[in-house]
C-alpha cells in the first residue's frame, strides 16, 4: 500500500465507519412493534413522505452508473454517453404517467412487488413468475456495476493494488460488501433510506465543487469542449477510426442519433419497472408524494448532466488521460481526475461519496430482488402458509444470495465498459414492461400471449448481447447492435419483438375465446389516494 | 391474494365521471405538456447541433442541461393542473 494517500484514505475510512453505524442503527428508526414483517423490513413501514422518498429514490437512481460508468463511456466514446442525460430527462414524465397508478393499486391490495400486481391483475402464476425471475436476474448485473464502481475508486486510491493475489487485492471490496450485506440483513430498507441522506449531501458537495472548480484549472469550458471536439475527431492509429463522436451522427451505423434515442428511451422505460425502484416507490406514504417527486427528482438529473461532462474534463486533463491510458481502464477516469485536481482531503470526500453512492443502491436492489423471491417464488410455489416472520427471514437470506450472485457477474463479465452491465439488466427488465405497464391500463393483452412475448424478448436480447464483440472482449462487449440496418439498443429491439408477439397472440387467443383469467382489481383502485384506503394488511403477509 | 381488503370508498362509490370528459381542454393541455417533455429529448435531430453556441457550450450540451429544469417545472405545472381535474 505504498501509494496510499493517508489523508484521503483516513477520510474514506471515517465515512465508511459513519455509514456503517447509521446502517446498523437504522433498525431503530421509525421502529414498528413487529419488525419481522415484510412491510417493515422490505418497505420501511410504507410510511415515507415526499422528503424521504426523494432521498430514497435519488439513492436508487444515482449510482456508480452515474459516477463511474457514464463518464467512462463519455471519456471513451464521446457524445453517445450523453444518452444517459436524455434518459434521465425522459424517465420522469414517463414514470409520471404510470407510476401513481401502480402505487394506488398496490396500496389498495397490499402488493409488495410488481409481480404481486401482475398475479392479481392477470390471475396467472406463470406470468407472475416470469416477472419475478426477470426482476431478480436483471438486478444482479446492476448490483455488479456498483461493485465495479467501488473497485475503481479503491484501485485509484492504491488500496490493495500492490499485491497480485486476487483475494488480497479485492479484500477491501469484500469487506465493504460484507458490511453492506450484514446491515441490509438487519435493518432492511431503513438502512439505505437513512444512509442516503449522507450520500446525497456528499455527492451534491463534490459535484458542485467539481463543475465549478475543475474547469478553472483546465482553461475554462471553452477549452474543455474545444479539446474534446478535436480529440474525438482525431483518427485512432490502432483502429483507423475516429476516437469517438462529439455530437451524435445522422448516419445509420455507429454512434448515431437513433442509437442515442433508443438507448435513452429503452433505459427510461426500464428504470421505473426495476424492482428496486418500485420498492422505493411503494415505500411512499401518499400518492401525491410520488407525483411531487417526479417534478423534484430532475434536480438530480442536472447533476447527472454535469457528471457526464466530467468525462470531457478527464480527456482535457493530460495527467488524468495519461493515468487512464497507463491503467488501461476508462472506469478510472473520474477517480483519477479527482485525485489530480482536488487536494487530498477533498478527494477523500469525493471518493467516499462515490463508494457510499454505490452501496446505497446495492442495498435497495438486493431488497427489491429479495422481496420478489420471497413473495412470488417462495410463498407462491413452496410455502403458501409462510408466516410474516418466516417471509421476512427468507427475504433477509435472499438479499444475501442476490448480492453474491452479483459478485459473480462482477467477476465473470468483462468490465471494460461497466455501463454494459446496467444496459444488460435493462435488456432483461424491459421485457416485463408490456405486462406490467400495459396491465395498469388495460386487460386487453391476454395472459398467455404475454408469456411467449416475454420469452422471445428475453431469448433474443440475451443472445444478441452475448454475440456483441469488441477488440478486447469476445462476448458481452456492447449493448447496441445493428438491426434492420440501424444501430439500435438491443433492449429496444427485443421490446419491439416482445410487443409484436404479445399483440399477435392476444388477437389469436381472443378469437379462440381462451379464458382470460380472473382480475381482482377494480378501475377506481388505480387512482385511489391513501386517505380513502387505509393501508390494509396484505393477505399472506398481514399480521391480521 | 386471498381476500382483497378494499375500503368502502373504493368499492361502494359509483364510478366517477371521467375527468377527461368533464375537462377536455385541461386534459389536452396536460397530455401535450407531458408528451412534449418526452419528445423534447427523444427526437435527437431537434438539438443535435454544435451551433448556436451558448457561452462556451455547444448547443447539444446546452440543450440537454437546460431541458432538465424545464421538465421539472412542466411536471410541477401538470401536477397543479391535475389537482384541478379532480374537482
Amino acid at each position: 500500500m505504498s501509494h496510499v494517500n493517508t489523508t484521503t484514505f483516513t477520510i474514506v475510512v471515517a465515512a465508511f465507519i459513519l455509514i456503517t453505524g447509521i446502517g446498523f442503527g437504522a433498525s431503530r428508526w421509525r421502529r414498528a412493534s413487529d419488525m419481522m414483517h415484510l412491510n417493515e423490513w422490505g418497505l420501511g413501514g410504507r410510511g415515507f413522505g415526499t422528503f424521504i422518498t426523494w432521498f430514497l429514490l435519488g439513492g436508487d437512481l444515482y449510482t456508480a452508473y452515474t459516477f463511474i460508468a457514464v463518464p467512462a463511456l463519455v471519456y471513451a466514446s464521446g457524445s453517445i454517453g450523453f444518452y444517459a442525460v436524455s434518459y434521465t430527462i425522459m424517465a420522469y414524465p414517463i414514470a409520471f404517467i404510470f407510476l401513481p397508478r401502480l402505487w394506488s393499486v398496490s396500496r389498495v391490495h397490499g402488493y409488495v412487488t410488481p409481480a404481486d400486481f401482475v398475479k392479481g391483475r392477470y390471475g396467472s402464476r406463470g406470468l407472475s413468475l416470469s416477472m419475478a425471475v426477470t426482476g431478480i436476474l436483471a438486478t444482479m448485473p446492476y448490483i455488479a456495476l456498483q461493485l465495479v464502481g467501488i473497485e475503481a475508486v479503491l484501485s485509484v486510491m492504491g488500496v490493495g493494488a500492490t499485491t497480485t493475489n486476487t483475494y488480497l487485492k479485492d479484500l477491501p471490496l469484500f469487506i465493504a460488501f460484507l458490511v453492506l450485506a450484514i446491515y441490509t440483513y438487519l435493518s432492511g430498507l431503513r438502512a439505505p433510506a437513512a444512509i442516503s441522506f449522507v450520500k446525497d449531501t456528499l455527492i451534491y458537495l463534490f459535484v458542485i465543487v467539481a463543475v465549478f472548480y475543475i474547469p478553472t484549472r483546465l482553461g475554462g469550458w471553452g477549452h474543455i469542449f474545444g479539446f474534446a471536439q478535436t480529440h474525438y475527431a482525431a483518427i485512432n492509429p490502432a483502429t483507423k477510426k475516429p476516437n469517438g463522436t462529439f455530437i451524435p451522427t445522422s448516419k445509420k451505423v455507429g454512434s448515431t442519433e437513433i442509437d442515442f434515442a433508443t438507448l435513452a428511451l429503452g433505459s427510461a422505460l426500464a428504470l421505473f419497472v426495476y424492482p428496486h425502484v418500485i420498492t422505493g416507490t411503494l415505500a411512499a406514504k401518499r400518492r401525491a408524494a410520488i407525483k411531487r417527486n417526479m417534478s423534484l427528482l430532475p434536480a438530480y438529473s442536472v447533476l447527472l448532466a454535469l457528471i457526464a461532462l466530467l468525462g470531457y474534463m478527464a480527456v482535457a486533463d493530460p495527467v488524468t488521460a495519461a493515468n487512464v491510458k497507463k491503467a488501461g481502464n476508462t472506469q478510472l477516469a473520474v477517480p483519477y481526475l479527482f485525485q489530480h485536481m482536488f487536494p487530498s482531503w477533498f478527494a477523500g470526500i469525493a471518493f467516499a461519496g462515490i463508494i457510499i453512492g454505490a452501496m446505497v443502491p446495492a442495498a435497495i436492489m438486493s431488497i427489491g430482488a429479495a422481496n420478489l423471491f420471497t413473495r412470488n417464488i417462495f410463498v407462491e410455489f413452496f410455502k403458501p402458509d409462510a408466516s410474516p416472520h418466516l417471509q421476512t427471514r427468507t427475504s433477509q437470506w435472499a438479499s444475501l444470495v442476490v448480492k453474491f450472485g452479483a459478485l459473480l457477474f462482477a467477476v465473470e463479465l468483462p468490465h471494460t465498459f461497466s455501463i454494459n452491465l446496467q444496459l444488460l439488466g435493462g435488456i432483461w427488465i424491459l421485457q416485463t414492461f408490456p405486462t406490467l405497464v400495459a396491465g395498469l391500463y388495460t386487460r386487453w393483452f391476454h395472459r398467455w400471449a404475454l408469456v411467449p412475448g416475454w420469452l422471445a424478448g428475453m431469448i433474443f436480447g440475451t443472445i444478441a448481447a452475448y454475440k456483441t464483440a469488441s477488440p478486447t472482449a469476445s462476448h458481452w462487449a456492447a449493448s447496441s447492435d445493428i438491426v434492420w440496418g440501424f444501430t439500435l439498443y438491443i433492449g429496444f429491439s427485443a421490446l419491439v419483438l416482445n410487443a409484436v408477439i404479445s399483440v399477435i397472440l392476444t388477437l389469436i387467443l381472443r378469437a379462440a375465446k381462451v379464458p382470460e383469467g380472473p382480475d381482482e382489481t377494480l378501475p377506481q383502485q388505480y387512482t385511489a389516494e391513501s386517505e380513502d384506503t387505509p393501508a390494509p394488511a396484505p393477505a399472506g403477509v398481514g399480521a391480521a | 391474494m386471498a381476500e382483497s381488503p378494499e375500503s368502502p370508498a373504493a368499492t361502494q362509490a359509483p364510478p366517477p365521471v371521467s375527468p377527461l370528459a368533464s375537462h377536455p381542454v385541461r386534459s389536452l393541455v396536460i397530455a401535450v405538456l407531458v408528451i412534449a417533455t418526452i419528445a423534447g429529448t427523444l427526437i435527437v435531430p431537434i438539438y443535435d447541433s454544435l451551433t448556436p453556441r451558448v457561452g462556451d457550450f455547444p448547443f447539444f450540451y446546452f440543450y440537454l442541461l437546460i431541458f432538465m429544469p424545464a421538465v421539472a417545472i412542466v411536471l410541477w405545472i401538470v401536477t397543479l393542473l391535475q389537482k384541478g381535474l379532480a374537482k
